[in-house]
């Protein structure tokens, strides 16, 4: 029965090959654009951390003296950061500063290199789960010793070092010699979350969050000696002397990541955030002891509204094409049936169910709907790939996965049936002996 | 006449005049909406940033220490300078369209109770002014007293040129000659007014508006250093600036060249609304796109029908409808529904208006966007049903009689 | 009223060139009830389309109501239809989409008549033909007969010179069938010219002259004592 169903659905959508293509070109370009922006937008909204983001959380206190009581800075000033990172109440924790750092290395004559550093602590590799291609991560000794050790990125081994092992090679890093002992494998997290914030102040034009892994990782002590006067406050209270330690000036500039694995550590951490705010006020250094936050790595991604609104915009924007496809196809379908119904009257007469009637329609449009799913598939790829020429930070990312692949197929098979669904049951529900009388 | 009969007709095909209504309607929503971003962005790059940008350059170095800063500029503008073709060489902290420079919260008293908002300063040494070519509207010039040297992050106490927008913002309609602001610490004293200067990341920043910005005079040192401003003839920038670009580096070999920031300003303009203008072609595509499947439904609708009623229309021939009649049916009964359409679609235009508006940080659709795209899908409607009707109107009357 | 002199008709393909009308002689007078029957392929409905303005003849003249409408244009046609012909079709015709009283309003329209008048010759043409009280109803809510009683009411609206009947009661059972006869003849007595196209010997007893055509030709015509062989297969 299925066979003859899709038989005479076959004729029928034969019978007129240009409606038939305009209705599936209608499906294809709807999907492909929608399958387009809903894979980056799935790409930039997704967990970077998948399985660990839960256990990691990003403390804040309202460290400015002179706050309204409103959200507190982004991030913290040096002497905050580094009593809580001290306290070491956390399961992990990393502290976390970011500087451009002159590059260059005694083997060769290229010039140097302004190249982004992180200046961090040991717990950040394993608390992140960085992979590791040569070497390993300093240890909490390198911490608090200062030695003059470097994680470099494989991009910039395979730049500097032709991609061979070069642990135990120097570094020139501003005027020190630093001595790499790891280099890092692939590693793209999306975004690059441990660098995310003021995501509100950016006007939804977010895609620097999705830039590269940083090349250059130094112990965080080590690489403030190291790259002095280069590192930048997020924000400042007051002007501070630029001349000056950035560690004793009126800014924040310093993240603390912390990993908490239950429930219980995350209470304990909070009541332990908020005591430290409770002296810090008494002492008369800050103002707002209760404005501390204590969010997940999600939330904090949230809260900074990472995904771009340009990509949100063209999602929806997408979507809505989608629509107005879908209910082109819908109308083009009604039309179609109708037009037949004479004939499917006829095949009531002789003794078709109206659940028979509505399955061969349904069928009809499930055809229409395949071959426009499948055009969609690649259109969807082609698009990938012009959002890959796009010069967005994101573009290298922009890739088909399993998963939307298949939600690719579950579009195209909803939208069909539902294109398919509304016409069908119409041209079922038709009176049999109208449907003759219009023959 | 036909009015009537057209409305009754589509009163018993309730169903396919709704979908393409509705089909309408969503496509009067995005087009409304996706024509007002366009013409934001357009807009948004059309901006003027108040500087010669033809003729001006930038060159960024990193990377030197600032204690022989004094040294290293002095070295590195007179490299520059010796670049054939170059006008003029002056230290400055930023430009439009660069890097983010120096920016900072101002107040209109000492305390801050009045905030004036986040605004852009430009430092700039004694040729910077000139070689920006900023335009004065009112006031002075900075005279050679009033370069001084950078404290903090500015000189203490310095008089600035400020944009009429600014101004007009911190002092509504009063004159801002000899006014003050605070911040960074300092306080500044209004000397000049500037027709333009946008700041260096319009429409990125915190700054309601893009001519929030001010001009200090300043004089190079420790703290100004490392970027420059060329100033050459138009069609000479490109070579210019391939030669300045090595010159600086072999006046300071120890230096990093900031490869992304030091080339001419058109072309830092050009990069920075490079995803602007990403956005207007997929905007401008999807409009295009949407107005095609549009007009698309409305032709394979308007054919079916035409089909449909080949036998009804051949008995309106009969009964004395001129090819006229049975054209403008078909155009009546498309502008009917194209108006039902639209008038859903005004409904949902603003609907997805404030949706936008809260998601996406954009302003509200103007009342104006409406008209336009109405009279512009009227327009669609008539031209796409112009084929099928045309056709129907080519329907002979003998049709009428004939059996199927 | 119906005047057609050495009219031809000639269908022309890329191969064959066929004869549909040949030098057709015809005058129907004011006030006549005329049947018009021949066999299958005999030229009655290029005759009824020719004679109703629906389609133009090759060679010949046609003089409608004291008009030549031989060299009309396709408007002008159109009008002339509208003013002067009343059209029954064997399908009834009617508008499927639009209630009787729409239906009758639809040529009225055509002809850009006030408003009053329309209401008055619709509910006049509606009673007249016994329909006044389904007004409101929809083709499809009818009887075939209905049907057909409410397409001759739509023509009689139109007040026309010439009513042209094709097959009207070739989709009716005999009873509906004697109905519309009748009342057909009761226009007529009232004084309406009317042609019919009809296959059925007994109807086209019941005119006052039964015009035959056989191969493109009247061959029998009672009025001018046109008397040509007949076939053996023809109506006898």
């Amino acid at each position: 029965m299925f066979a003859y169903y899709v038989k005479v659905a076959l004729h029928n959508t034969q019978r007129n090959k240009v409606l038939a293509a305009l209705m599936v070109l209608a499906i294809a370009v709807g999907i492909g654009a929608s399958m387009t922006t809903l894979t980056v937008m799935h790409l930039l909204s997704g967990d970077p951390l998948p399985g660990r983001s839960q256990h990691i959380y990003y403390p804040q206190i309202d460290v400015n003296p002179q706050s309204k009581g409103r959200e507190p800075l982004d991030m913290l000033d040096y002497r905050t950061a580094m009593d809580l990172w001290s306290s070491d109440k956390a399961d992990q924790q990393a502290l976390v500063a970011n500087s451009m750092v002159k590059v260059r290395t005694p083997y060769s004559t290229r010039p140097a290199l302004m190249l982004p550093m992180v200046s961090t602590t040991s717990d950040f590799f394993s608390m992140f789960d960085v992979p590791f291609r040569y070497g390993q991560a300093w240890s909490k000794s390198d911490d608090a010793s200062r030695t003059r050790v470097a994680v470099i990125s494989s991009r910039l081994n395979d730049k500097l070092f032709g991609g061979r092992n070069s642990v135990g090679k120097t570094l020139r890093l501003a005027d020190s010699d630093v001595r790499i002992i790891g280099v890092l494998d692939a590693w793209r997290p999306s975004p690059l979350f441990y660098k995310v914030r003021g995501g509100r102040f950016t006007d939804g034009d977010t895609s620097a969050f999705y830039k590269k892994t940083d090349d250059v990782f130094m112990p965080f002590a080590a690489s403030l000696e190291v790259n002095a006067g280069n590192f930048q406050a997020f924000t400042c209270w007051s002007a501070p002397d630029p001349n000056e330690d950035l560690r004793n000036a009126p800014c924040v500039w310093v993240a603390l990541w912390a990993r908490l694995n239950s429930a219980a550590k995350v209470n304990a951490y909070r009541s332990y955030l908020q005591n430290y705010a409770d002296q810090q006020k008494a002492a008369g250094r800050i103002k707002y002891a209760d404005d501390i936050r204590l969010r997940s790595l999600m939330q904090w991604l949230d809260f900074n509204r990472v995904v771009p609104s340009n990509v949100k915009l063209q999602t929806a924007l997408a979507f809505s094409f989608l629509l107005i496809c879908l209910t082109n196809v819908v109308g083009l379908l009604l039309a179609k049936f109708l037009r037949h119904s004479g004939e499917i009257g006829l095949r009531r007469a002789l003794g078709a169910t109206r659940t028979a009637v509505f399955f061969q329609c349904l069928i009809e449009s499930a055809i229409i709907g395949l071959l426009g799913g499948l055009g969609g598939l690649l259109l969807t790829l082609f698009g990938l790939y012009l959002v890959r020429l796009q010069p967005v930070a994101y573009a290298d990312l922009a890739h088909m996965d399993v998963s939307m692949f298949l939600v690719t197929f579950a579009l195209a098979l909803a939208t069909s049936l539902l294109a398919g669904a509304l016409p069908a049951l119409r041209a079922s529900l038709t009176p049999t002996a109208l449907q003759l009388k219009l023959l | 006449m036909q009015i009537r009969f057209v409305l009754a007709a589509l009163r018993k095909h309730r169903l396919a005049t709704f979908l393409i209504a509705l089909q309408i309607s969503l496509a009067c929503a995005v087009l409304c909406n996706a024509c007002f971003l366009i013409v934001q962005q357009v807009h948004a790059m059309r901006i003027d940033s108040g500087v010669d940008e033809a003729r001006l350059g930038t060159v960024k170095l990193s990377g030197f220490d600032p204690k022989s800063a004094n040294d290293f500029n002095a070295r590195v503008v007179d490299a520059l300078r010796h670049v054939d073709g170059v006008q003029s060489v002056s230290v400055i902290s930023g430009v439009p369209f660069g890097e983010p420079g120096v920016r900072a919260g101002i107040g209109l008293d000492p305390d801050y109770k009045q905030f004036g908002g986040v605004i852009d300063f430009y430092l700039g040494d004694d040729h910077a002014a000139h070689d920006f070519g900023l335009h004065l509207i009112s006031g002075r010039m900075p005279s050679p007293d009033d370069y001084m040297p950078v404290t903090k992050f500015v000189p203490s106490n310095a008089p600035v040129l400020i944009t009429r927008t600014l101004a007009e913002h911190l002092w509504p309609g009063q004159n801002p000659l000899g006014k003050q602001f605070w911040g960074l610490d300092t306080q500044f004293r209004v000397i000049g007014v500037l027709d333009h200067l946008s700041v260096s990341q319009p429409g990125g920043s915190e700054a309601k508006d893009p001519d929030w910005s001010v001009f200090v005079p300043a004089i190079a040192g420790p703290n100004l250093a490392g970027k420059y401003l060329i100033r050459a003839q138009p069609n000479d920038m490109p070579r210019v600036m391939r030669e300045a670009r090595e010159a600086a580096l072999k006046a300071a070999p120890d230096a990093v060249l900031d490869t992304d920031q030091s080339h001419s300003l058109s072309r830092l303009r050009h990069s920075y609304f490079e995803s602007a203008r990403v956005m207007v072609k997929l905007l401008a595509g999807v409009v295009v796109a949407l107005l095609g499947t549009t007009a698309l439904g409305i032709v394979g609708l308007a054919s079916f029908w035409v089909t449909q009623r080949r036998k009804q229309i051949g008995t309106r021939r009969a009964l004395g409808a001129t090819r006229g009649d049975i054209l403008r049916y078909f155009q009546i009964e498309n502008f009917i529904i194209v108006s039902f359409g639209i008038l859903l679609g005004m409904l949902l235009a603003y609907g997805l208006s404030l949706e936008l508006m809260r998601s996406y940080e954009v302003p509200r659709l103007p009342f104006g966007y409406m008209p336009i795209g109405a009279a512009a899908l009227w327009i669609l409607g008539q031209l796409a049903v112009l084929v099928p009707a045309l056709r129907a109107s080519a329907i002979t009357p003998v049709e009428a009689i004939r059996t199927l | 009223m119906l005047e057609m002199r050495d009219m031809s008709k000639i269908f022309r393909t890329e191969q064959v060139e066929t004869h549909a009308l040949r030098s057709f002689d015809l005058h129907v007078r004011e006030g006549e009830f005329v049947t018009v029957t021949g066999p299958s392929g005999s030229g009655k409905t290029t005759f009824l389309n020719i004679a109703g303005l629906l389609d133009t003849f090759s060679t010949g003249a046609y003089v409608l109501d004291g008009q030549d409408v031989s060299d009309l244009d396709d408007y002008a046609r159109s009008k002339l239809r509208n003013r002067k012909i009343g059209f029954i079709f064997q399908g009834f015709n009617l508008l499927p989409d639009l209630n009787l009283f729409d239906n009758l309003d639809v040529p009225l329209c055509y002809r850009r008549l006030k408003r009053a008048e329309r209401h008055q010759r619709i509910n006049d043409a509606l009673a007249r033909v016994g329909l006044a009280s389904r007004m409101k109803h929809y083709p499809s809510q009818l009887s075939g007969g209905q049907q057909q009683r409410a397409a001759i009411a739509r023509a009689l609206a139109g007040h026309p010179r010439l009513l042209l009947a094709d097959e009207p009661t070739g989709n009716l059972d005999s009873q509906m069938a004697l109905e519309v006869m009748d009342l057909l003849q009761d226009i007529n007595r009232a004084g309406s010219t009317i042609v019919m196209v009809t296959h059925d010997p007994n109807l086209a007893s019941r005119a006052q002259r039964n015009v035959h055509i056989v191969d493109g030709r009247v061959a029998e015509d009672p009025a001018d004592g046109t008397i040509r062989p007949r076939p053996v297969e023809g109506t006898a």
